[in-house]
């Protein structure tokens, strides 16, 4: 038996601020209600030069790119396999599942997401931690109507651009792909 | 002994006995064939434990059985002979009976009658010299009635009550040795008060959250490289006495960490290798008692056959096994039964009297193969064609046009049976039909092949989730892969003169036989092919027939590991059988040994493709580059540093090298710079590619030799190849 070096735990001060500030922001969050307006919270992140973003309840979990086993002979948008609580994920480059972008740093981050394949998570490289936005689902609602494609271009106030990404359709897409 | 007690006793009570009577049935299949002193003591021992164990539990009529059985067999002890087959078929159909009621006894179902066994065991007293029975009441009489069998409301016996007994009775001409002690017995009593039953799914349960403490056993690895890496900034700031405090709190911090990092990896490897033991069992306990099966279907048909299991230790989720029995129990008593000849056809048709009945377990990845295969006769199409129109099963034109793998799906119908009549053997038609049922039930599948005179091979194939097998971990370049054992003949170092090269094909010669040699990193695209240097480790493996030389730069070991399939993204490459979890919670592809074996005919497909190697040491960058080049037409290798890119830049040629700037252990200038020293490399093109744009690293680049700058943010489709491509017609231009 080990012996265990014990150490005093002290509280966090700064971790409970942390903590009330996330609750006050919870707290301001708009209730859904009939008069305020619908929205899509979505999970932004950068892809090279652009913004995309993932609907937020697919989201499960970001985790660091590391401990990813790189598979040989794989589909080249297939970095690796990884280990996520007790399942093995496939880690898949979505700027490569994009088409090929262009990365402004290397992901250091990967996404776990639930793509709606009967509970069966992936994950995707990410150059950053995304961040929470509300999308006025009217705008979503807009560009599905102009786009059936897996991701759709949604103007933002302010004209700023957001590609909404599809992730099944993208899957499927790719396993098309790789079929044909 | 109260009912209540005798019930929370007696089904642990039941499983200890079905291990013993197992354990009793295969030596008394030996003991047959052969005299065997140390399985006659372990047979001696058995019966002795069925006995005081039974009795303790107020089971008094099957410890009297039990005391009978050893009347019959304990006379024999010291003997040099073999078992008289009499006195085994009675043992044998005793111990059925035997554990048949006890296991009525707990389920409080109807009890089968102990009164038959009884009388066929005092038969044979004359036969092995024993004397004639007490008639006291303590020893079951022969002529009691099932009702009588039901365990007696008796109060608790003694705590020893089989020492009261008499030892047995010496034998005629030899002096039998004493009873074993009752204190024999109490190991097993032991262990038994020590057993639970629990849920299947509470095991399951547990088994995820074991995984899950893994990942957090990772995080506080994770967390403790954090503290590494603050406690160095604050070095670096140099205000050392200044932090002196909190340096000395986070380094206690940190120590506090590592001891329960590794505290935690041990109570995950022990939790493992605890629940392992619980929820998988070695296949060779279900097919051990086939060896019964066999011998008493031989009996019954006057056939010679014996059972060879190839891959018994191949351990499997107790649920499987539990669910094989039965599918395999059939298939063997088929396979002697319709299958195999009797001895006097088999010799008359040149083969060996006794038939040969071949049980091969393998299991690759989270798919689990076993074959039953026969060297009888084979399925007698033409009788099963008359059957199916006979019987209506299918019309007689469609019967006719059947080929014979039709055919032969006919015998998995219900009710189905070329046998005119029903014998103790076979006969009733449900057989097979139970084989495909159960193994479908497993969402698994048969197949049958047969050749008319030669045999019959039945393949089911079935998922197998939970589980482990001997894996050997090797390493190619920078990638662990694992390699069934179960596939591995040797290894050797390659020597020179054992190494023989054409333009076509590397071989090895290995024991006087021309092995095809192929180099496992380059068989999964890692590399180039190449000869292996003098002393680099060798594998001989064999599958599906054929035997490989495999070369890989170091073999690091076997380990013992739960192969898990691979998610579905990736699980169609035909090169893996799935993941193994290895001890810090990297994963380990499988690769199948049949896929190496067949790549022979692979090799070289790709050999006139333009090369491209691809440094970084992003995973993802590595992935991106790749997607690029492939779709450009290239082939590309990858290397994660400056090192492993020379190293390979030494055994084969490129066409290209992509190199990152921003690598930590060689940086993209410095490998450019140690390419264009070496003359056999230096004229290679190199484009280098940074995350960062700027003219500074512009300019270094140029200066350290490199024919292209890239920045990531411009690898966009197409911009990358084009570079690429016009940097290696630039090169071809100027050479």
């Amino acid at each position: 038996m080990k012996i265990t070096a014990r150490t005093r735990e002290t509280s966090s001060e700064q971790a409970r601020v942390l903590l009330e500030r996330r609750a006050e922001r919870l707290r301001e969050k708009p209730r859904d209600g009939a008069d305020e307006e619908a929205v899509l919270w979505a999970a932004e992140f950068p892809v090279g030069e652009d913004s995309y973003a993932l609907p937020l309840d697919a989201l499960r979990a970001a985790v660091p790119l590391r401990m990813v086993t790189s598979v040989p002979l794989s589909p080249p948008h297939v970095i690796g396999i990884l280990r996520f609580q007790g399942q093995i994920l496939t880690a898949m480059s979505l700027s490569s599942l994009l088409g090929g972008r262009g990365w402004r740093e290397d992901p250091a981050v990967l996404l776990v997401v639930d793509p709606g394949l009967g509970g069966r998570l992936v994950a995707l490289d990410c150059e950053r931690i995304p961040k929470p936005v509300s999308i006025p689902l009217a705008l979503v609602e807009q560009a599905r109507s102009r786009s059936s494609e897996a991701v759709i271009e949604v103007t933002l106030p302010g004209l700023k651009q957001l590609n909404l990404i599809d992730l099944k359709r993208l899957l499927d897409r790719r396993v098309q792909e790789t079929r044909g | 002994m109260t009912d209540d007690f005798l019930a929370q006793l007696l089904p642990g009570f039941v499983d200890e006995s079905a291990e013993i009577v197992e354990r009793l049935t295969q030596h008394l299949i030996e003991l047959e064939k052969a005299h065997d002193k140390t399985r006659f003591d372990d047979l001696a021992r058995g019966l002795h434990t069925l006995k005081g164990s039974s009795a303790t539990l107020g089971l008094e009529e099957l410890s009297d059985l039990a005391h009978k059985m050893e009347d019959v067999v304990l006379p024999l002890r010291g003997r040099d002979i073999a078992l008289p087959g009499a006195v085994a078929d009675a043992v044998l159909a005793t111990l059925d009976v035997w554990l048949a009621n006890l296991r009525a006894t707990n389920n409080k179902t109807e009890l089968p009658a102990l009164a038959p066994s009884v009388q066929l065991l005092e038969s044979l007293r004359a036969l092995v010299g024993a004397p004639p029975p007490k008639k006291n009441g303590s020893h079951m009489g022969a002529a009691q009635t099932p009702a009588q069998a039901a365990p007696a409301p008796a109060p608790a016996p003694a705590a020893h009550p089989v020492a009261k007994e008499a030892p047995p009775p010496p034998v005629a001409a030899t002096p039998a040795a004493p009873a074993p002690e009752a204190e024999e017995a109490e190991p097993a009593q032991a262990e038994e008060a020590g057993s639970w039953r629990v849920r299947t799914r509470d095991v399951v349960a547990l088994l995820h959250e074991v995984e899950r403490l893994r990942e957090v056993r990772l995080r506080v690895d994770e967390r403790r490289r954090e503290l590494d890496r603050t406690l160095a900034a604050l070095t670096r700031l140099g205000m050392l006495a200044q932090t002196a405090e909190v340096r000395g709190q986070l380094a206690g911090v940190q120590r506090a960490l590592a001891s329960d990092g590794e505290e935690a990896a041990d109570i995950v490897a022990s939790m493992e290798e605890g629940l392992k033991a619980i929820t998988t069992l070695p296949m060779r306990t279900i097919l051990e008692p086939l060896r019964r099966t066999v011998r008493d279907v031989c009996k019954t048909t006057g056939k010679l056959a014996r059972l060879s299991v190839v891959g018994g230790e191949v351990s499997l989720d107790r649920r499987i096994l539990e669910s094989l029995r039965g599918p395999l129990v059939h298939l063997v008593r088929n396979a002697v039964d319709h299958g195999i000849e009797s001895p006097e056809v088999r010799e008359g048709r040149g083969k060996h009297r006794e038939g040969a009945l071949v049980i091969r377990v393998e299991q690759q990845g989270n798919m689990l193969f076993i074959e039953v295969s026969d060297d009888g006769g084979g399925l007698d199409n033409a009788r099963i064609k008359q059957v199916a129109i006979e019987r209506n099963i299918v019309p007689t034109a469609e019967a006719e046009a059947m080929l014979p793998a039709q055919l032969h799906q006919l015998i998995f119908r219900n009710g189905f049976s070329t046998r005119g009549t029903v014998t103790e053997v076979s006969g009733r038609g449900v057989g097979m039909d139970v084989v495909r049922n159960e193994v479908q039930a497993l969402q698994g599948h048969v197949e049958v092949q047969s050749t008319p005179g030669q045999g019959s091979r039945f393949l089911l194939s079935l998922p197998a989730d939970l589980g482990s097998s001997p894996v050997l971990v090797v390493r190619c370049g920078e990638h662990q892969l694992g390699l069934p054992m179960s596939a591995i003949e040797t290894s050797l170092l390659a020597r020179f003169d054992e190494v023989k090269t054409s333009r076509e094909r590397i071989q090895l010669v290995h024991r006087e036989e021309l092995l095809p040699l192929a180099d496992l990193g380059a068989l999964v695209g890692l590399r180039q092919a190449e000869q292996p240097q003098e002393g680099q480790p060798l594998l001989v493996l064999q599958s599906q027939g054929k035997r490989v030389a495999l070369a890989v730069d170091e073999v690091i070991g076997d380990l013992e590991l739960a192969i898990r399939p691979l998610p579905p993204e990736v699980r169609e490459l035909p090169a893996y059988q799935g993941a193994a979890t290895l001890a810090r919670g990297e994963l380990l592809l499988i690769v199948r040994p049949d896929w190496i074996a067949g790549l022979e005919r692979k090799a070289s497909a790709i050999a006139s493709s333009r090369r491209a190697l691809v440094v970084d040491d992003s995973l993802t960058a590595r992935a991106l580059h790749r997607t690029a080049l492939e779709a450009g037409g290239y082939v590309v290798h990858t290397a994660s540093n400056g090192r492993q890119a020379l190293e390979q830049l030494r055994h084969a040629s490129y066409d290209v090298l992509v190199v990152d700037i921003g690598m930590e252990e060689m940086d993209g200038f410095e490998l450019t710079r140690a390419i264009r020293k070496k003359p056999e490399i230096a004229q290679v093109p190199v484009v280098l590619v940074s995350a960062h744009d700027s003219a500074a690293d512009r300019q270094r680049g140029s200066e350290a030799g490199a024919d292209a700058f890239l920045s990531k943010k411009e690898c966009v489709s197409g911009r990358l190849v084009a570079e690429v491509s016009a940097v290696v017609a630039r090169k071809q231009g100027a050479a």
